[in-house]
């Protein structure tokens, strides 16, 4: 008990001996020493550096540089409220000029190696993040990618925010050849030339083989083409009850123009997109689009008090002819998630913060209740359908019961294929050629 | 060189500098002051010569000082006036950009919007601490490429067109002026001689013959006034830094109008 008083007492008075000040020394030395320490903020920093990498310039600047206002706007918020683990957030914001294959990976290694980011917030295309990914995976960073894609990737660096296909495309397959969607059996898949449609498109067709379901036309246009005459015809005359489009980009713009030219309204064949949300939709005439559907985890109309406040944030700060869509929301929630998973693990380190992302408790997006899988390192949503309005926003004509557990690898069209990240990662299959 | 003295607030500043002065000033008197008298004492009539050096020296001292708070001050409205073309111009390109075409109008409308508030939120307080802004150039090259993608179709297009690229350059030439304001500054080699020319004041006036109550009070409000005269000039020298530096008011008036605009 002496002891303790004396210890107390030395508390209460504030007086340290030159023994108190060498153990505290020592301390900070073997802290400082410790492994994942280090990455706790760098010496002489007052802040923890993040980075947003997203295209601010070039044909992809138009929709990926609201992902980085979401971002900034998620920081801005946090850091009002007091930081990280008691450290403001200080963005470092790159443009990746919508060169995917040098830019980007420039800009990675830039945030990573030099600004010395304990997270990257950024991408939209596929291409882009494959040509990020194995610097992430060689430097040990962090990448938050917050866009709707394909699937058949895994990383460990990697935290995917947006859907897979098993959350967007196949739900919204089901719905439409049920009864509520019209027990529609004839399909044909468009989409442009890249690696997620074409991606996408061969899950849609594996899975509509395995409903009783058809495909009766698959085509594709080049990036950025306008002129859709002789897609449109060709749906036509396949007969098709439904267009499943994966385009992407100013290309809607013709292939919607196209549809109404020739006749073809949603009432005769609906067009089922993945690429068009709100924000696309700004550059489409309403009486074009309007009837047709949309599949996505998040839409601006959604009604719950989350998203109410987050739509009214987001106008408030960016002006009321903003508008929100489905990778927005995820780019403003997966900063959220990177700063409770810190919280969770007390440091920025990014095996900690990674392995502390798998148990932070369910968090309350705008979309609604998500949460990451640990295994798979994608995030738990909620499918949602949503019918073209007039004033450009979206009627949701249906939703999932129930968040979807993500799958970048579904059976029917990865065979043996899947992932992970809590024991061996990534477990090889059978080789598939897309 | 001193540029921590804006990171503290005005009062401090001048509590520090003014009082400073004082300070240096009264401890001279007891110090240096009996020193420097035994040097003069011989000659009769000191407190006379010395009167009359320190008054050509005052005349000389105070054409520069009052010269230095002017250049400062106009550094200052110069910067003012930079700042508020740039908002000008920015609310210009705003209004031009109401007459393109939808998406597109719209599209260089947030593009500006974005930029003006990047300036507030994030450049202004870069500038305060004397770093130049990069973000603002992604954005300028952003509404730049927006711009150059229109192309005119009747002449009443290709007439505002020519215009708002017209509008844009001027825009442009303001806030490279801006960002070279950051590091405005009355050069060193100008403080070096004020503070060289205080501390010849302050010399002359501990030579004076007197009584050490009266040497406190005199010199006290003679350094008193130098030191204020320091800190005017400081707090105005390099106008984007300290709290008494050019506001983004003129930017935030602008965000305002873009926002309203955006119903």
């Amino acid at each position: 008990m002496p002891t303790r008083n004396k210890t107390l007492k030395k508390i209460q008075s504030g007086r340290q001996t030159r023994r108190d000040w060498l153990k505290q020394g020592a301390k900070a030395v073997a802290l400082a020493s410790l492994p994942g320490c280090n990455r706790l903020v760098p010496v002489g920093q007052n802040a923890v550096k993040v980075g947003l990498l997203h295209s601010q310039t070039g044909t992809m600047a138009i929709s990926e540089t609201s992902l980085r206002d979401a971002g900034l706007l998620a920081i801005e918020e946090i850091n009002a409220a007091g930081g990280v683990l008691g450290y403001p957030i200080e963005p470092i914001v790159e443009d990746g000029r919508s060169r995917f294959l040098d830019e980007f990976p420039r800009k990675a290694r830039k945030l990573l190696s030099e600004d010395k980011v304990v997270a990257v917030f950024g991408c939209w295309t596929s291409s882009s993040r494959k040509a990020v990914l194995p610097l992430f995976e060689k430097l040990n960073g962090l990448l938050f990618y917050p866009v709707q894609y394909e699937g058949n990737e895994s990383s460990k660096n990697i935290i995917y925010t947006g859907a897979t296909p098993n959350q967007q495309i196949l739900p919204a397959l089901d719905w439409f050849t049920n009864k509520a969607g019209g027990s529609l059996k004839r399909f044909y898949l468009v989409g442009v030339d890249y690696v997620y449609p074409r991606t996408a498109n061969f899950i849609a067709r594996k899975y509509l083989e395995s409903l009783g379901a058809s495909v009766v036309g698959e085509q594709y246009a080049s990036i950025g083409q306008q002129d859709f005459k002789e897609i449109v015809n060709s749906i036509k005359q396949s007969e098709a009850d439904i267009i499943l489009s994966t385009i992407n980009g100013d290309s809607n713009v013709g292939f919607y123009s196209e549809l109404a030219a020739q006749g073809i309204t949603a009432d005769k064949i609906p067009v089922v997109a993945t690429s068009v949300g709100e924000d696309e939709l700004r550059s489409l005439l309403p009486s074009q689009v309007q009837g047709h559907f949309s599949a996505w985890t998040y839409f601006q109309s959604l009604d719950n008090p989350q998203n109410k406040r987050f739509v009214e944030l987001w106008q408030r700060e960016f002006g009321r002819d903003r508008v929100t869509d489905d990778p927005i929301e995820a780019a403003y929630t997966q900063v959220y998630l990177w700063k409770l998973a810190a919280e969770k693990a007390g440091s920025f380190d990014v095996d900690k913060v990674r392995k502390a992302l798998g148990g932070i408790p369910d968090f309350e997006a705008p979309s609604g209740k998500v949460k990451m899988d640990p295994k798979t390192q994608h995030m738990f949503k909620r499918f949602r359908l949503g019918r073209i309005r007039d004033d450009r926003q979206f009627e949701i004509v249906h939703e999932s019961a129930d968040w979807i557990a993500p799958d970048p690898y579904p059976q029917m069209s990865f065979p043996g294929w899947k992932c992970d990240w809590t024991r061996d990662g990534i477990t090889q299959g059978e080789p598939v050629e897309i | 060189m001193f540029y921590w003295i804006y990171d503290i607030p005005n009062w401090q500043l001048a509590a520090m500098i003014s009082g400073g002065f004082v300070l240096v000033y009264w401890l001279g008197a007891i110090f240096i002051s009996p020193i420097l008298r035994r040097l003069v004492r011989s000659t009769s009539g000191s407190n006379d010569v010395v009167g009359y050096i320190l008054s050509s020296f005052g005349v000389f001292y105070g054409l520069l000082l009052g010269l230095i708070a002017i250049a400062a001050h106009q550094n200052y409205t110069d910067v003012e006036e930079i700042v508020a073309k740039e908002a000008i111009a920015l609310s210009a390109l705003n209004q031009d950009s109401k007459a393109y075409p939808e998406p597109l109008g719209q599209n260089l409308r947030w593009a500006l919007r974005d930029y003006c508030r990047y300036v507030i939120k994030y450049a202004w307080p870069l500038q305060q601490k004397g770093i130049v802004p990069e973000g603002g150039r992604v954005r300028v090259t952003a509404f730049h490429e927006k711009l150059l993608s229109f192309e005119p179709q009747t002449s009443r297009e290709e007439i505002i067109h020519a215009e708002t690229l017209r509008q844009f350059n001027h825009f442009f030439e303001c806030r490279r002026m801006r960002l070279q304001s950051v590091t405005t500054g009355i050069p060193p080699v100008m403080w070096y001689v004020v503070i060289v020319g205080a501390v010849i004041n302050l010399v002359l006036v501990w030579m004076f013959d007197m009584r050490l109550m009266t040497q406190f009070t005199l010199g006290g409000l003679l350094s008193l006034f130098l030191g204020t005269m320091m800190f005017l000039i400081a707090a105005m020298d390099n106008p984007l830094r300290g709290e008494v530096s050019v506001s983004p008011a003129a930017f935030e008036l602008v965000y305002k109008v873009m926002l309203d605009d955006a119903y």
